[in-house]
């Protein structure tokens, strides 16, 4: 529909730039907090211009740490929620592309059935199972490890799926092709699939990167160890700090700081995660 | 380069289907052997099962002295060209070429060699750095040849590798094709529902039908000696005139519709009464009135082509349509009569229920 009049044209920028503003006022709200001294947020008028502690704030939180969150120091929390996020991220991806690759190109007995019981997990996210799983991590010994932070959740049957259905668009001949070519069933997965599948792998890294780094209720669960905390429960134990005032500075400074990873992800992986969305390179 | 050999082979799918059925053939060193037959008709399947794609159900498979049904496609010495290309994608066309050989652990000088070659074979030279997709259709189909040609197998195949194309790069590459057997001397074995690329490209035809096989040889064998009604049918453009009828008492007539017009110069080799289909080209028929078969045509349109009139018309007194291929411009009107006759050799007589040949 393309209609020319003025007034459409006024409204419809309106309407995008209220929502903009709607968007963006809470990050800005941090932003500026952020950079205040303790008492400048417990007062109204609230500051909506950056004030002179930025330098004070960020780099108590990332060399000391707060002692109202038991003076762990955000860099290690940042640590922590970076190794959670990369193992999730890349143990999703090995294990749901080699499940996909099992179950689209080989032929074995319960084939289907596997691949409904990968299927039906879907509807079991980590909420749901949550008791059950916490029973099996404290069983194995992993509380308070790397280990128990990240392999329940590495499972992944929305992953396995979409590499099934992409695996499902590459034509039959171009397997046949390989097979003529002396290419064995590692090799086929090696030099054909993996590299066809590159932009589905940067798209699934962006959005699973993310769920890695956002998981809250997990972590809460499984660690009670400060030295594994990560940066999104550390803000929860900011704000519930007993009886004093909560530290809004800190909080909002950790707030932006646990924003940036991401960020820096989908902006440098922009590309190629719009290109594996909407186009299957045959 | 190698014979192959195919003895009684079959293919039966677990659900109960039969694909193919006993089929026979021996090829010789270097042959151009082209696969015929209408859709579902079992062509493809027994090129898959000779690339090794498809298992075989029963029967032998030799290239040269060696048995291979279980062998894998890899192990076969064999390549193959595919209808869609099946390209590598990601890969350059230099990549493409290149991949089989590697995985056979070439030398890097060997490849480079043979690759130049090829290239140069098929005039790939400048593309070699481009992707698949930035190439024609016809450049993709020259890139999946150079593929095969690239690993030197015994046997090429060929899954109807030039219907993507358009009608005249086809020809084309057709000849290219051609070209390129003559100068490789090695055993090809192509698949087609083209007639005409059957009969331009083979040594021999295997034609099919239903997942048997209904004629081997040559394309001159299968035109001017169909072995059966099908294989009449399915060579020759325009298409054989196919006239159905009862053998007259003293055997020298065919009755038609309840009339008599079709007369044969001498008894035919079958019973009088038998229900058979007598097959003459359109090509074949002349308009004078002696010959093997005589008979009348009512005229009822005539296509102009040039360097051939076409008369389409009806057998006298009948309904049964049939069209003659005359040399030259030549006038007839709608509704004009035509004495028409052919040659003993060219008078085809198929039993009317089995569709054997009877002469």
């Amino acid at each position: 529909m393309v209609e020319n009049r003025p007034i459409l044209t006024f409204l419809t920028h309106a309407i995008l730039i209220v929502g903009v503003l709607f968007l963006c006022f809470p990050v800005w709200m941090a932003l500026v907090a952020s950079t205040h001294g303790p008492g400048a947020l417990s007062q109204s008028p609230i500051p909506l211009w950056f004030g002179d502690q930025a330098w004070e704030n960020y780099s108590q939180l990332l060399a000391g740490g707060l002692p109202e969150a038991g003076g762990v120091p955000i860099g290690m929390m940042m640590f922590n929620s970076l190794i959670m996020a990369l193992v999730i991220t890349f143990g999703k991806i090995v294990i749901s592309i080699l499940s996909a690759y099992a179950i689209v190109y080989f032929r074995f007995p319960f084939r289907m059935g596997f691949f409904w019981m990968i299927f039906i997990t879907l509807m079991l996210p980590v909420e749901v199972r949550i008791l059950p799983t916490f029973d099996v991590v404290v069983k194995m010994g992993l509380l308070n490890t790397y280990a128990g932070l990240t392999i329940p959740l590495i499972a992944s049957a929305t992953a396995t799926f979409l590499f099934r259905q992409f695996f499902l668009t590459i034509p039959d001949e171009l397997v046949e092709a390989a097979r003529i070519d002396r290419a064995g069933p590692i090799r086929f997965f090696k030099d054909i699939l993996l590299p066809l599948s590159r932009t589905n792998i940067a798209a699934l890294f962006i959005i699973l990167f993310i769920y890695g780094w956002n998981q809250y209720l997990w972590p809460l669960l499984i660690t009670t160890d400060e030295s594994l905390y990560t940066v999104v429960m550390g803000i929860q134990r900011m704000v519930n700090s007993g009886e004093a005032l909560p530290v809004w500075h800190y909080i909002m400074g950790t707030a932006v700081l646990a924003m940036i990873p991401p960020v820096l992800v989908v902006v440098l992986m922009q590309k190629l995660f719009v290109k594996g969305l909407v186009e299957s390179e045959k | 380069m190698a014979t192959l050999n195919i003895k009684s082979l079959g293919k039966t799918y677990p659900g109960g289907v039969t694909a193919v059925s006993d089929v026979n053939a021996d090829i010789a060193d270097g042959e151009f052997i082209v696969l015929v037959g209408p859709s579902g008709c079992g062509k493809s399947t027994i090129l898959r099962m000779i690339a090794g794609l498809e298992g075989i159900t029963t029967g032998d498979l030799q290239i040269g002295e060696r048995r291979v049904n279980d062998l894998e496609p890899g192990e076969r010495d064999i390549a193959m060209v595919f209808q869609n290309y099946a390209l590598y994608p990601h890969m350059s066309v230099r990549g493409n070429m290149e991949y089989g050989l590697k995985n056979e652990g070439l030398p890097k000088d060997q490849i480079a060699t043979r690759i130049a070659e090829a290239a140069r074979t098929l005039r790939l030279e400048e593309y070699l750095d481009r992707k698949p997709a930035q190439l024609s259709g016809g450049q993709r189909q020259r890139v999946a040849m150079g593929r095969a040609i690239v690993r030197d197998p015994k046997v090429f195949l060929f899954d109807e590798p030039l219907s993507n194309l358009d009608a005249k790069l086809r020809t084309q590459l057709r000849a290219e094709l051609k070209a390129l057997h003559q100068r490789l001397g090695a055993t090809f074995i192509y698949v087609t529902h083209d007639q005409v690329e059957a009969m331009s490209l083979a040594d021999r035809i295997i034609i099919m039908n239903a997942g048997r096989v209904e004629q081997i040889g040559t394309p001159m064998d299968l035109y001017l000696r169909p072995a059966s009604r099908f294989v009449a049918d399915f060579i020759g453009s325009p298409a054989m005139n196919v006239v159905e009828g009862t053998v007259t008492e003293d055997r020298r007539g065919l009755l038609v519709d309840g009339s008599r017009d079709i007369r044969f110069a001498g008894e035919i080799p079958a019973s009088a009464g038998a229900k058979v289909a007598m097959g003459i080209r359109p090509e074949h028929l002349s308009l004078d009135a002696t010959g093997a078969a005589q008979f009348h045509l009512e005229v009822d349109f005539v296509e102009q082509l040039g360097a051939d009139t076409v008369v389409h018309g009806k057998v006298s007194g009948t309904s049964v349509p049939l069209a003659v291929r005359l040399s030259g411009v030549q006038q007839h009107a709608s509704g004009e009569v035509l004495e028409l006759g052919c040659g003993a050799d060219q008078l085809h007589l198929f039993d009317l229920s089995s569709g054997q040949r009877l002469n």
